[in-house]
This record gives C-alpha cells, sequence and structure tokens, in this order.
C-alpha cells in the first residue's frame, strides 16, 4: 500500500517543479523579444509614459529583486490582469475558468487512448506475428501519421457538418443554461466546471447527453495519439511476461493459453505502461491544445496559444504555470498508482 | 530514494557526508557558471546589444539553467520510474538511472547559480 | 570494419551490387514490402516537390485571385460545374488553385524537413560522440540535459522555443531544431558506446591512435546506420510539428502555400460550410508523407543489426 510518508515526498516534491518551471517561465519572458511595458501603453505613447509604466512594472529594478519578486508572485499565484486576450480581466480568473476544459478533455482523450491500447497490445501480442499483430501495428503506425488537425477537421466535416451526428465545436448545447451551483442536502455547493460532471450534479440528464456528444470527436481525436504509444508499450511489456517462466508453467500445466496470458501476466505487464502514462500526458497536452483549437474549445490550451501570439506576458505566465502543475499533479498520481500496482516497492 | 539504482538501496550515507557531496556538485557548477556570465555578457554586446540588455540577457541565461536544473532534479525523482521503464520497453539506451541524472541536474543549478551571481554583480558595478 | 580479412577482401573484388544486396540491413529492408511501400510514397513526394518547385512560379501561388475569372471556393473540378474542371482540388477563399499550392507544400515541407533533420542529426552526432568518448562528467552533464528535454513535450517546448524567438518559418525551424537534437543525441551516443566497448577499439587505443582518428575513423561510421534509421522516423515527426506550429500560427504566414497553414485557412473558412476539399487535400499530402516516413523508418529499424536496435527510439 501507499504509505503516507510516500505521499507527503511527492507532494513535497511540487516545490521544486514549480519554483523550477517558474524561473524558466522568467527566462523566456526576459529572454524574449518585445518590452512587456511597450506593449501595455502601445506604439505610439511618449517616452514618459514608458518610463512610468517601466517604473510601475518594476523593470527598473535590479535584476535579482525582479526575479525574487516574479517567485513571490507565482508562488501565490498573483500574475495581474491579463495585457491582451483577456484585458483587464485577472489571469487567475481566467485560468479558473479555462483549466477544467481542459483537464475534461484530456481525461476523456486519456480514457480512450488506453481504452483503445491496451487491448490492441494484448491482442498484438498474444497473437504475434499473425495478420491481427499486423494490421494492429499497421493501425497504430498511421494514426500516429496523421495529424490531429486533419484528423479534427475530417470528423467534424463528415460527423457533424455533413451528418450531424456531432456538434462540430463548444462544449454544450446553445440552448442548455446551468445553474451556478448545486444542491446537496440543503447547502449550496459550487460547480466543478467539468460539464460532463456538473450535469450529473445538477441533475439534468439532456445537458449531460449534450456535454458527452460534444466531448467525444475531440477526445477521441486526442486518443487516437496516445493509443498508438500505448498499444506499443503494451505489446512489448505483454511479450516479455509470456516469455517468461511462470506463464509456461502454468500452460504446462494445462490452462487455455488465453485464460493464463490474461490471468497472470496481465496485472505484470501493466506496470510498464501505467509509469509511461504520466510521461506520455505532456504529448497529450501538446495534443490539448491543437485540439481546442480545431474545435474551437475554450480551454487552457487554447490561451496558451493567443497569449504566445499576443506577447500576453501574465497570461504566459499562469498559462505556462498551471499547465506544469498538471503535468505534475498526473505524474503524481501514474505514481501512486504504478506503487500500488506493483507490490515489490517498499515505500 | 531512487528505485532505477539498486546501489543507491543500501545503507544511507550519513547526512553531512550527503550533503557535502551535494555541495561539491553545485560547487563544480558554480566554478563553470561563475566566468561564464561575464563572458556571456561580453559576447552579447560584441554581437551589439548595449551593457544593461546584455546583463539582463546575462541574468535571464543564468536562470534559465537554474530553472533547467531545478525542474530536472525534481523531475527526475518524479519521473523515474516512468523513464526507466519506457527506456526498457520502447528499446532505447538503458542506463539512465535517477541518481545520475541528479546529481547532473545538481551541476547544472550550480552553473545558474553562478551566471546570476556574477551577472548581478556587474549590473551594480555598471 | 577494415581489418583485413579474407571475407572483406572477398566483398571488395565483388561488385558494388552484390555488395549491396550481401548486406543484412538491405536485404531485410528489401523484403519488408510496408517499408518499400514508405519509401515509394516518399519518392513520389519528392518527385511533386521537385516539379512544383521548379514548374511553379511562387508568387503566382501566393498572389489573390479574387475579382478574376476563377471562382473562390470552387469545389474540385471531376464534382463540380464544368467551369472549374481544371481544379483537381478546388480552389481556396482567395480563389488560388488547391492543387498546386498543395504541390509546393510538399517542396516546402521535405526542404524545412531536411533542414530539422539535417542540423539536428549534425548537432546530436557531435554531442552523441563526444559525450560517449569522453564520458564522465561530460557525458553526464550532456546526455541528463538531453533527456530531461526529451521528457518535455516536444510541441510544448517548441512553443516555449517559439516564444522566445518569435514567429516564422524559420524560427519555428531553429525552435523545431532544439527540440530534435537531444533524439540524436542519445541514439548516437547509444551506438558509439557499443562500438566502444568492442574490444578492438580498446586494441586500436593501445596501439597509440589518437583521440579524432577513433573517433572519426571507427565510431563515426558505425553510429551510421542507427542515424539513418533515427533520422527517417524523426522526419516525418518533424513535417508534422512544423505544419503543427503553422497552424497554430507560429510558423509560416500570410499565403505561404505550407500545408500547415492551408489547413487552418481551410479550417477558418470551409468547416462549416461543408466545403471540405480547402482542409482535405493539403492535410492528405501531409499525412500521406508522414506515413511515407514512418513506415520505411519501422522497416529500418526491423533490419538494424539488434545491437544497434537497442539505440533507436
Amino acid at each position: 500500500m501507499v504509505s503516507k510518508r510516500f505521499l507527503l515526498k511527492r507532494l513535497l516534491l511540487l516545490v521544486p517543479v514549480l519554483f523550477g518551471v517558474a524561473t524558466l517561465v522568467f527566462a523566456i519572458l526576459h529572454l524574449a523579444p518585445g518590452d512587456p511595458a511597450r506593449i501595455i501603453v502601445g506604439q505610439r505613447a511618449s517616452a514618459e509614459q514608458l518610463q512610468q509604466v517601466r517604473t510601475e512594472l518594476g523593470l527598473n529594478d535590479p535584476l535579482w529583486v525582479q526575479y525574487v519578486r516574479f517567485l513571490t508572485d507565482a508562488a501565490t499565484f498573483q500574475f495581474g490582469d491579463s495585457y491582451q486576450i483577456a484585458k483587464g480581466t485577472p489571469v487567475r480568473e481566467v485560468v479558473s475558468e479555462t483549466l477544467p476544459v481542459t483537464i475534461e478533455l484530456a481525461l476523456f482523450g486519456q480514457f480512450f487512448g488506453l481504452a483503445l491500447g491496451i487491448p490492441l497490445g494484448v491482442v498484438s501480442a498474444v497473437k504475434q506475428d499473425t495478420l491481427t499483430d499486423h494490421a494492429t501495428r499497421i493501425g497504430a503506425l498511421t494514426g500516429i501519421s496523421v495529424p490531429i488537425y486533419w484528423s479534427g477537421p475530417l470528423l467534424i466535416l463528415f460527423l457533424s457538418t455533413y451528418l450531424g451526428w456531432f456538434p462540430a465545436s463548444g462544449r454544450i448545447g446553445a440552448t442548455i443554461f446551468l445553474d451556478n451551483s448545486w444542491q446537496l442536502l440543503g447547502t449550496e455547493l459550487p460547480l466543478t466546471g467539468l460539464v460532463t460532471v456538473d450535469t450529473l450534479l445538477l441533475g439534468n440528464v439532456d445537458a449531460f447527453l449534450s456535454a458527452v456528444t460534444h466531448l467525444l470527436l475531440p477526445s477521441l481525436v486526442i486518443g487516437i495519439y496516445s493509443m498508438a504509444l500505448i498499444s506499443r508499450m503494451m505489446r512489448s511489456s505483454m511479450l516479455e511476461v509470456i516469455r517468461q517462466d511462470y506463464i509456461r508453467t502454468a500452460r504446462a500445466k494445462g490452462q487455455g493459453a488465453r485464460i493464463t496470458v490474461l490471468k497472470h501476466g496481465f496485472r505484470n505487464a501493466l506496470i510498464p505502461v501505467v509509469t509511461v502514462v504520466g510521461i506520455q500526458f505532456g504529448s497529450l497536452l501538446g495534443g490539448a491544445v491543437l485540439t481546442e483549437t480545431v474545435f474551437g474549445i475554450a480551454g487552457i490550451g487554447t490561451m496558451l496559444v493567443e497569449a504566445i501570439g499576443a506577447t500576453d506576458y501574465p497570461l504566459v505566465q499562469g498559462t505556462v504555470l498551471t499547465f506544469a502543475l498538471l503535468f505534475t499533479l498526473v505524474n503524481l498520481g501514474v505514481d501512486v498508482t504504478y506503487s500500488y500496482l506493483d507490490p515489490r516497492i517498499e515505500q | 530514494m531512487s528505485r532505477s539504482d539498486p546501489t543507491a538501496e543500501g545503507e544511507p550515507p550519513p547526512l553531512a557526508t550527503a550533503l557535502r557531496r551535494r555541495l561539491r556538485l553545485l560547487a563544480s557548477g558554480v566554478a563553470v557558471g561563475a566566468p561564464a556570465g561575464p563572458v556571456a555578457v561580453g559576447v552579447l554586446i560584441a554581437t551589439g546589444r548595449r551593457l544593461p540588455d546584455a546583463v539582463a540577457a546575462g541574468f535571464a541565461l543564468g536562470t534559465l539553467a537554474l530553472g533547467f536544473g531545478v525542474l530536472g532534479w525534481s523531475g527526475s525523482i518524479l519521473a523515474g520510474p516512468g523513464i526507466a521503464a519506457a527506456r526498457d520497453h520502447l528499446a532505447v539506451g538503458s542506463d539512465w538511472t535517477e541518481t545520475g541524472s541528479r546529481r547532473a541536474m545538481t551541476r547544472i543549478v550550480g552553473v545558474g547559480v553562478g551566471v546570476m551571481t556574477t551577472t548581478s554583480l556587474l549590473e551594480t558595478l555598471a | 570494419m577494415s581489418t583485413d580479412t579474407d571475407t572483406d577482401v572477398d566483398a571488395r573484388s565483388r561488385g558494388l551490387v552484390a555488395r549491396l544486396r550481401a548486406s543484412p540491413f538491405l536485404s531485410e529492408l528489401l523484403s519488408n514490402r510496408l517499408a518499400l511501400a514508405g519509401l515509394t510514397i516518399i519518392l513520389a513526394m519528392l518527385v511533386t516537390a521537385v516539379v512544383a518547385r521548379v514548374t511553379l512560379s511562387y508568387d503566382a501561388l501566393t498572389a489573390s485571385r479574387l475579382g478574376g475569372t476563377i471562382p473562390d471556393r470552387a469545389p474540385p473540378g471531376w464534382i463540380g460545374p464544368a467551369a472549374t474542371d481544371q481544379y483537381l482540388f478546388g480552389t481556396d477563399a482567395s480563389a488560388r488553385d488547391i492543387f498546386r499550392r498543395s504541390a509546393y507544400g510538399a517542396w516546402l515541407a521535405l526542404k524545412f524537413g531536411t533542414v530539422v533533420v539535417g542540423v539536428s542529426t549534425l548537432a546530436g552526432v557531435s554531442l552523441g560522440i563526444i559525450a560517449a568518448y569522453y564520458g564522465d562528467v561530460a557525458d553526464n552533464v550532456v546526455m541528463r540535459t538531453m533527456d530531461v528535454l526529451l521528457a518535455f513535450p516536444s510541441l510544448l517546448l517548441a512553443l516555449a522555443i517559439v516564444a522566445i524567438f518569435g514567429n516564422g518559418l524559420w524560427k519555428a525551424t531553429i525552435a523545431l531544431i532544439m527540440v530534435y537534437t537531444p533524439r540524436f543525441a542519445r541514439v548516437v551516443r547509444g551506438a558509439a558506446l557499443a562500438v566502444l566497448e568492442d574490444e578492438y577499439i580498446e586494441a586500436t587505443e593501445a596501439l597509440g591512435a589518437s583521440d579524432p582518428r577513433v573517433l572519426i575513423r571507427h565510431v563515426f561510421p558505425n553510429t551510421l546506420a542507427p542515424i539513418t534509421v533515427q533520422s527517417t522516423l524523426n522526419f516525418g515527426l518533424a513535417i508534422i510539428d512544423l505544419a503543427a506550429l503553422s497552424f497554430l500560427g507560429f510558423g509560416a504566414s500570410g499565403a505561404a502555400p505550407s500545408w500547415g497553414l492551408m489547413l487552418s485557412r481551410g479550417v477558418e473558412n470551409g468547416l462549416l460550410t461543408g466545403k471540405w476539399w480547402m482542409s482535405f487535400f493539403p492535410g492528405m499530402l501531409l499525412a500521406l508523407t508522414v506515413l511515407g516516413f514512418n513506415l520505411l523508418g519501422d522497416g529500418m529499424r526491423d533490419a538494424l543489426d539488434p545491437r544497434m536496435r537497442d539505440a533507436v527510439d
């Protein structure tokens, strides 16, 4: 089992991770071309105005003072207001609105990746070097060859625009309005921001179905990408387990080959796959950036892209740090799952 | 402690020794970074930047190394088993160890700190 | 390897074709139908790219032709009205011929893909061989840095670098070179270590051969095969990532006939109105090219000497 000490140690790691990321963001912003003060005041402002804003932003302070101030701001998630994209809105607000959107998309995408990748990998391994195996491997190869920003539009065109089976963009039907809070035993509680969860909390089944149909295409598009890696990994890991002695012994004792493999091999073969899910979640987030753009979903990925495009520095800081936090938390979860799955590890 | 490196599983060395070893790694990084800072600023000036801009860029390069090192250090611990498993099963060279990675990252942190210190000094002098 | 054994003399006296046929790598590769299919796709794209580059004028491809006799957003000739039958892939929102632009896109993709893969291979080879040969501190710091860079999601890392350098096709290319170099460094180091472990290198050193000579004469030639495989596999990825940056608005700009940008414009102008040809054809060529490289690369990896295979991702 997972000990409290182990969990605490992992949680403490969040501190250096975020410190490191914040420092990197500082570096990126200070190496990037362009003067933040100039972006705020605009091209036509006078030199005096520019100087005034520079002083207000603290850009005239010694470098190490700027760095320390940046770190303390980052630690309390105080990035000020967005310059351009959501002009005047605090970055903290923008992030808290867009983050659940991306989390939901990524979780569904990861679900599809695992739900498709694991069985495919197992089948591929059990039927090694047969037609099924080859077909699966070619399928996975094709899956990673088709870019998200092509498969996404194609699915929208054929399943939404022509057939009308799925909505083309957004998160929920335009005619559906959700309350801002839900009630449990008479107390009002805030919503999660994950539409599929919220609609259920509110007990609105129609809205839930609408949310699911909206999510299906984008998460499938992301899922295909992680499917390719997971199935490849699962196949290799499963093959290794099958070759091991105890499986052979079990087979020799006369149990059916397929059952043996599933019973003895599956759990062991799953361990390395789970560990990779954490690292691969990073490319899933990269995929989410593209998918959100294609499907017109206003998640934190879209925010990141727009913020970089418009040199909206406060928003860049906020979104990058949030991405790092998300990535770290997922890896933390993976670590816990891993130590739970693998009884050999003593915490 | 490290799972990927069985040699690290044994008796942990006394705290003082462990600390000293880490400080030595850090110091070896600082020894590289401290002179590298002014050199970088010099190069930046030679490529046509004004002194304050060059110093700011030099300092930012230092934070780049520091941030990278710190992130790499904690990432090695956090994603260690994942990286090791990916190596084993996707048939990639498999001599990655968490300890080795952490040591290298400590050095890089030292380089970053060195660069940041000397460029800050340059800034106050200039 | 250049030791004078009987078999080597044998091999030298035979013709080039016979020698190639005797190479286990090539014969294995040529018997792999998927790899051959991949190679065919790549060659077809290469021909398309070169023909487009030679016969088409870039200015004519990028200039807006609105207001002329050609309809804008016209469907491909074989399904649309007879007036558009000269447009195999239809026209875009500025009444430009999507077929010609897609063909030119092949040139851009292959050109910039070659730059990304070529430069990062060179950088990776230098770093990897140096790390493997000089070992210890250099090896540790260089390779662990590469490992951390590898752990970053490639698109997000490229975005961060673009944020530093700014937008544009060449800047996006530089960002991708920085993202891809670690992959080559690691492969080369793995292969170089495998060579260095061989006894004959130790013997060469004992005889007093100097460092650079050992590196150039013995280590480098033996890393060529895994490097080629890695380059092929990453060529497809580089094309995808480069197009992704263009798609997001950080790479090619204006009216450049790059696949990523054409896709982005096609999604903008044709997705909800059902004008599928504007995004379908550029994307199809892109996916086909990438598939070609992935098929060939995968086949090459299988054909590789197992000892070297371990080094290739």
